[in-house]
């Protein structure tokens, strides 16, 4: 799910990189009022972080498919770190990887942040996976419950990066079918994190019961809170939203249909207004595809000088490079 | 080689190359400079084909004064086409519209945004990649510090940097025992996997509290000191006037048609 910078547009990675700039600022003050920055929590985050870094080099095979998978990590750092600490440590991860393996771009680290670490640690374990097995520590429900919250969290985040090309102008593929297609792979991909997560949690639940108390008694939050019911809803209405849109989007939809009942299509004619004129001359300006240029020779021309400037550094740097070699 | 010693030698060949020797441009001056070059090729509207080939540049001159081979950094980008392409090659589907002719061979919208897509997404990562070969991760993380990221950040990555290694190590050594206990089989039932990962999750939890108590043993108060590169270091004039001089150059082919002069001469 890693986003690639050539899926985005500036002002979406700007946005999201606010917000996942605000959301890494919330969570280092979270962690630093709950736990104490000269806890145990630091090294601990750390070596979880790496942790989960070495896990996803270990494939399962995913039941009754063929094919194997690996673990995301966001609700297992959760259950184990509580939300925040989580969220810090995958967004650890995810720059590591961005700049580290070059996995997800540069610009696009906001995004990805969202996606795959936000949409996890602070929506699927709060709302499902801490619900779910409050106070109980069998296996099933632990597995059943780590299945919902990776679900949960991998299908939101496939959402987000729906929205987020869609909003960039990237793709010319529906946003109903786009939308289709990505929550459809990332089922898949959430059932097999989902299993991967219970299996770990499960066994060391049975080795080693007090890590996983700890951190749920270190997070706890009060019970059966307005606000996260409302947000469960949100989310779950964003989700069923989602869906049907795959249904809707071929079709006009009720204002739509009540223009083409009147007028025949379902665009409305040309306003006269001179306001609404000049408002779209500067949309048609600010519109991330504009008309595209035919400068042919231009294209041709670029080409040739790249190749020549590549050429000419090559030859200039090749002594250079000889040289450190023998060093 | 497998996916686990792929990742392990990248590290190790990374820490190399950042005890190397110190980088001719500033690590904040190189950061910055991607970021601006980044935030500009991005922002080039998907038809503008001819005005997006000339970021090409960047690249190659970035890696010609870091002394990295170009020829390494575009093949190692060419590592995002499939991924950028499974999302890029539904536009010649839906958008058929024609753009231009060569001749007697139309190219639709569609496949000018494919192409496009295509082409950022490689000099996208081919800037990653310079910024990655040139500082390494230790350098980045220090330059990040200095530029003002809060050091809660900065020193998480460092922790979770310094311990990948050991830990991918250990999942080396479990997977081979794996491996030569197993009979060729390369990927293991849920089940067995998750005792197998659990075991790598505990004895994680004890390493991190040996770390935890060693650190504290030596005096350890939150934050990591800056340890060979000084904490009030400021970037050369050099530096600044790479950066400079960069950053009007990527500005002055986001504000300039060039290919369209370009075009218009070659056209005369």
């Amino acid at each position: 799910m890693h986003m690639a910078d050539a899926l985005i547009s500036t002002p979406v990675a700007l946005g999201a990189g606010i917000v996942a700039t605000t959301l890494l600022g919330v969570a280092g003050y979270k962690v630093n009022k709950e736990k104490g920055i000269n806890s145990r929590i630091v090294p601990l985050m750390g070596v979880l972080g790496a942790f989960v870094f070495a896990a996803q080099m270990i494939n399962f095979t995913i039941p009754g498919t063929g094919s194997s998978g690996h673990i995301i990590g966001g609700v297992l750092l959760a259950a184990f770190l509580g939300p925040w600490a989580a969220f810090l440590t995958i967004a650890s991860v995810l720059i590591i990887q961005c700049l580290v393996f070059a996995d997800g771009g540069l610009l696009a680290l906001g995004c990805n942040i969202i996606n795959m670490g936000a949409m996890s640690t602070l929506v699927a374990y709060p709302l499902i996976f801490r619900p779910l097995t409050r106070n109980c520590q069998s296996t099933p429900r632990l597995l059943c419950a780590s299945i919902v919250a990776c679900l949960v969290g991998i299908e939101a985040g496939a959402c987000c990066v729906t929205a987020e090309t869609e909003l960039s102008g990237i793709t010319a593929l529906p946003t109903g079918t786009f939308l289709a297609l990505m929550t459809g792979i990332h089922l898949a991909i959430g059932l097999g994190e989902g299993l991967a997560t219970g299996a770990i949690i499960s066994f060391v639940v049975k080795s080693r019961p007090d890590l996983l108390a700890t951190a749920v008694s270190d997070s706890a939050e009060p019970r059966g809170s307005l606000k996260k019911v409302l947000i469960g809803f949100g989310v779950a209405a964003l989700l069923i939203g989602g869906v049907l849109a795959i249904f809707a989007s071929a079709y006009p939809d009720g204002l739509e249909w009540s223009i083409q009942q009147l007028t025949g299509s379902t665009e409305l004619p040309a306003h006269p207004d001179k306001v609404a004129g000049v408002l779209q001359h500067v949309q048609s300006a600010t519109s991330v595809m504009p008309d595209y240029d035919s400068s042919f020779s231009g294209i041709i021309g670029a080409v040739m000088v790249v190749i020549l400037v590549w050429s000419v550094t090559s030859l200039l740097t090749a002594g250079r490079r000889h040289k450190t070699v023998r060093q | 080689m497998n996916g686990l010693e792929k990742a392990y030698l990248t590290l190790q060949r990374l820490e190399q190359r950042n005890s190397a020797g110190t980088p001719a441009i500033d690590a904040g001056v190189g950061i910055a400079v991607s970021v601006v070059y980044l935030a500009a090729m991005l922002s080039v509207p998907m038809g503008r084909f001819s005005m997006l080939i000339w970021f090409a540049l960047y690249p190659i001159i970035a890696a010609a004064i870091a002394g990295i081979g170009f020829g390494r950094i575009l093949v190692k980008s060419l590592y995002i086409v499939p991924l950028v392409a499974l999302i890029g090659i539904f536009n010649p589907i839906y958008d058929k519209e024609a753009a231009f002719c060569i001749g007697k061979v139309t190219v639709s919208r569609g496949w000018l945004s494919f192409a496009s897509i295509i082409l950022r997404g490689m000099m996208a990562m081919q800037c990653i990649l310079i910024l990655i070969e040139e500082y390494g991760f230790t350098g980045i993380c220090h330059a990040l510090r200095r530029m003002g990221i809060p050091a809660f950040l900065t020193d998480q990555l460092q922790f979770v940097y310094r311990y990948m290694s050991v830990l991918l190590l250990e999942a080396l050594s479990m997977r081979r025992a794996a491996e030569a206990r197993g009979y060729g089989r390369r990927n293991y039932p849920v089940k067995l996997w998750g005792t197998m990962t659990g075991q790598l999750f505990l004895r994680t939890i004890d390493r991190s509290e040996r770390i935890n108590r060693a650190m504290q043993a030596r005096g350890f108060e939150g934050t990591l000191p800056e340890l060979h590169r000084g904490a009030h270091h400021r970037p050369g004039t050099g530096s600044i006037i790479y950066g400079i001089l960069m950053c009007a150059g990527i500005l002055a082919l986001r504000l300039y048609d060039v290919s369209g002069v370009f075009g218009y001469f070659a056209g005369r």
